[in-house]
């Protein structure tokens, strides 16, 4: 075993589905086997826990993937080395539009019912129609500039060759999403559980496809700390990044899925019924008042893809991660180091906590 | 003759300043609006947030925003910079319970945000005050920053049009400049207009 160097930690996280490593690394022990107290604490904007890192107030959290590289470059905050060791999960977002936007999609392409997933091509009628009537573009809501949702939310509109000069795109925080559905506020949203399966069951919205659906297996969390509190602690690193890679084995299984559903749902995390937070969790993806689930195996993915671990923080995807905000317009006139990508994501520090894991096992 | 001044330390000839307050908690809210009563401040309560921020920034056209740091409409606020067409506005975040200090170091210097502790009423017009300052100042520079970097490309502009000339029509570098200087003033153009329009003839040919 080892000895950490700080053993009493503050972990920051955004309640959703896939929070579910920490909030079982909690609820499980793992944490503590490892040798560590550690206090998980809530956040209500991407923004916020970022800067909270940043500053030393947490000593790490769960961050959307692209959040370290973006921290690294000063994307919109003061440049500051944030390192990944360990992928928390891939997979976890869907697409829902309101039921209104759903019902223009029926009648603008005289359709009486959609095929899941939806083809981002049946939204050109609709594009078109209010241009002609002169109504307002259609507004999509995404958590984060720097996140997956908005990448997938891009890539899944240019599928249809419709971009940012047809539809507006704007930043809503997950916690308000399905209240701006339901309001008129945004047509469409990108975000992940429960905010879809929430939209479902107030019968306020139609899931169109997930995440799953526009890119397979894409890392959708990670595990953010800054490289200098690694430097001054790279046990506690080592124990932390053990102790969550235990509670993304644990994930695993389905029944235990089920129950971390139940762990979820306490107030003080996502403060949500398990109505809404397990069926993404067992495979499940609802789309509809009306209609039944998709069955998407991996809908949220904490462990295992193909046979391979997810959890490596592997070059190819910082890479990857980096080609979209690339592609997304957000790199122009910033001006890329070399090493960026070797500098955030850390496999070396997954592999040494690897070894420490066997020796448990 | 003599006026009588009528005026007490109201800030006279100063215009009003709308903030746009974004708290969940009512009763703090209630002590700014107070605090700020006799002021050039006129607070707007925005109970976040359940309405839609954009279009209460678009109708409000605030010019300020106080926003608790913990409110999930900071992601929005955050995301504002990017819309091309907004007009940036300072941003004071408050924070009850962090080390404010902390978080203003990593919150990007020169951004128009800044972090104080909870808003006390005696405070909070000294902090408006110098949030305000702060902005200002920081957008002055943005512009003087925007015009330096306008002259320098004019002036890159010029020395190119000049070369041109010189190559081309075979003057010296005292010649080429005085034909492009005269034809300015003929013409009642800017060098640097003048210049560019060279280019592109000269380039042509």
């Amino acid at each position: 075993m080892i000895t950490p160097e700080q053993t009493k930690l503050t972990l920051g996280f955004i309640p959703l589905t896939d929070s579910a490593p920490l909030i079982v690394a909690k609820n499980m022990g793992f944490f503590e086997q490892w040798g560590l107290d550690v206090k998980l604490q809530k956040q209500n904007s991407w923004s916020t826990l970022r800067d909270k890192l940043h500053a030393g107030l947490l000593d790490a959290a769960q961050m959307l993937a692209p959040m370290p590289l973006a921290s690294s470059l000063g994307l919109r905050c003061t440049p500051t080395k944030v390192i990944t060791p360990l992928v928390l999960s891939l997979n976890g977002n869907a697409i829902t539009l309101s039921e209104k936007l759903h019902q223009e999609v029926l009648k603008d392409n005289g359709i009486s019912e959609v095929t899941l997933p939806l083809a981002a091509y049946l939204l050109q009628k609709v594009i078109s129609v209010r241009k002609q009537q002169n109504r307002p573009k259609l507004k999509f809501g995404t958590v984060f500039p720097y996140s997956c949702h908005y990448y997938q939310l891009k890539d899944w509109l240019a599928s249809a060759n419709i971009t940012e000069l047809d539809v507006d795109i704007m930043v809503v925080p997950p916690v308000n999403m399905v209240g701006f559905l339901e309001s008129g506020e945004i047509d469409g949203c990108c975000v992940g559980g429960p905010w879809n399966a929430k939209a479902v069951r107030a019968g306020i919205g139609l899931t169109a496809l997930t995440s799953f659906d526009i890119w397979q297996d894409s890392p959708e969390k990670v595990l953010g700390l800054l490289e200098s509190w690694q430097r001054n602690n790279p046990t506690t690193v080592l124990a932390l990044t053990a102790a969550l890679k235990q509670a993304c084995n644990w994930l695993e299984s389905i029944p235990n899925r089920f129950e971390a559903a139940r762990l979820l749902s306490a107030e003080q995390y996502l403060d949500a019924s398990t109505d809404v937070i397990a069926p993404s969790l067992i495979g499940s993806c609802l789309t509809h008042a009306n209609l039944p689930p998709r069955a998407i195996p991996s809908y949220n993915q904490f462990s295992k893809a193909n046979n391979g671990s997810i959890n490596v923080p592997e070059y190819i995807r910082g890479e990857w991660l980096l080609s979209q905000m690339q592609k997304a317009g957000q790199l122009a006139g910033i001006k890329v180091p070399n090493d960026l990508v070797k500098n955030v994501f850390r496999p070396d520090i997954y592999q040494q906590m690897r070894l420490h894991l066997e020796d448990i096992s | 003759m003599r006026h009588s001044v009528l005026t007490n330390d109201k800030e006279v000839g100063t215009p009003e300043l709308r903030i746009l307050l974004i708290d969940d908690d009512q009763l703090r809210a209630n002590s700014l609006t107070s605090a700020l009563n006799n002021s050039r401040y006129k607070v707007i309560h925005l109970a976040s947030p359940d309405m839609a921020l954009l279009k209460q920034v678009d109708d409000i056209k605030p010019d300020i925003i106080v926003i608790d740091i913990e409110s999930p409409s900071r992601d929005i606020l955050d995301s504002l910079s990017t819309i091309s067409d907004y007009n940036p506005k300072p941003v004071v975040m408050f924070s009850a319970q962090e080390d404010t200090n902390t978080i203003n170091q990593s919150i990007a210097s020169g951004v128009s945000a800044y972090v104080v502790g909870d808003l006390e009423p005696e405070r909070v017009k000294p902090i408006l005050d110098a949030a305000v300052a702060r902005f200002r100042e920081y957008q002055k520079i943005k512009t003087e920053l925007s015009d330096t970097k306008q002259q320098l490309a004019s002036r890159n502009t010029i020395d190119q049009a000049k070369r041109l000339l010189m190559k081309k029509k075979n003057l010296s570098e005292d010649e080429a400049f005085k034909t492009m200087r005269k034809t300015a003033m003929d013409t009642g153009q800017k060098l640097d207009d003048v210049a560019k329009t060279l280019i592109s003839l000269l380039d042509n040919f």
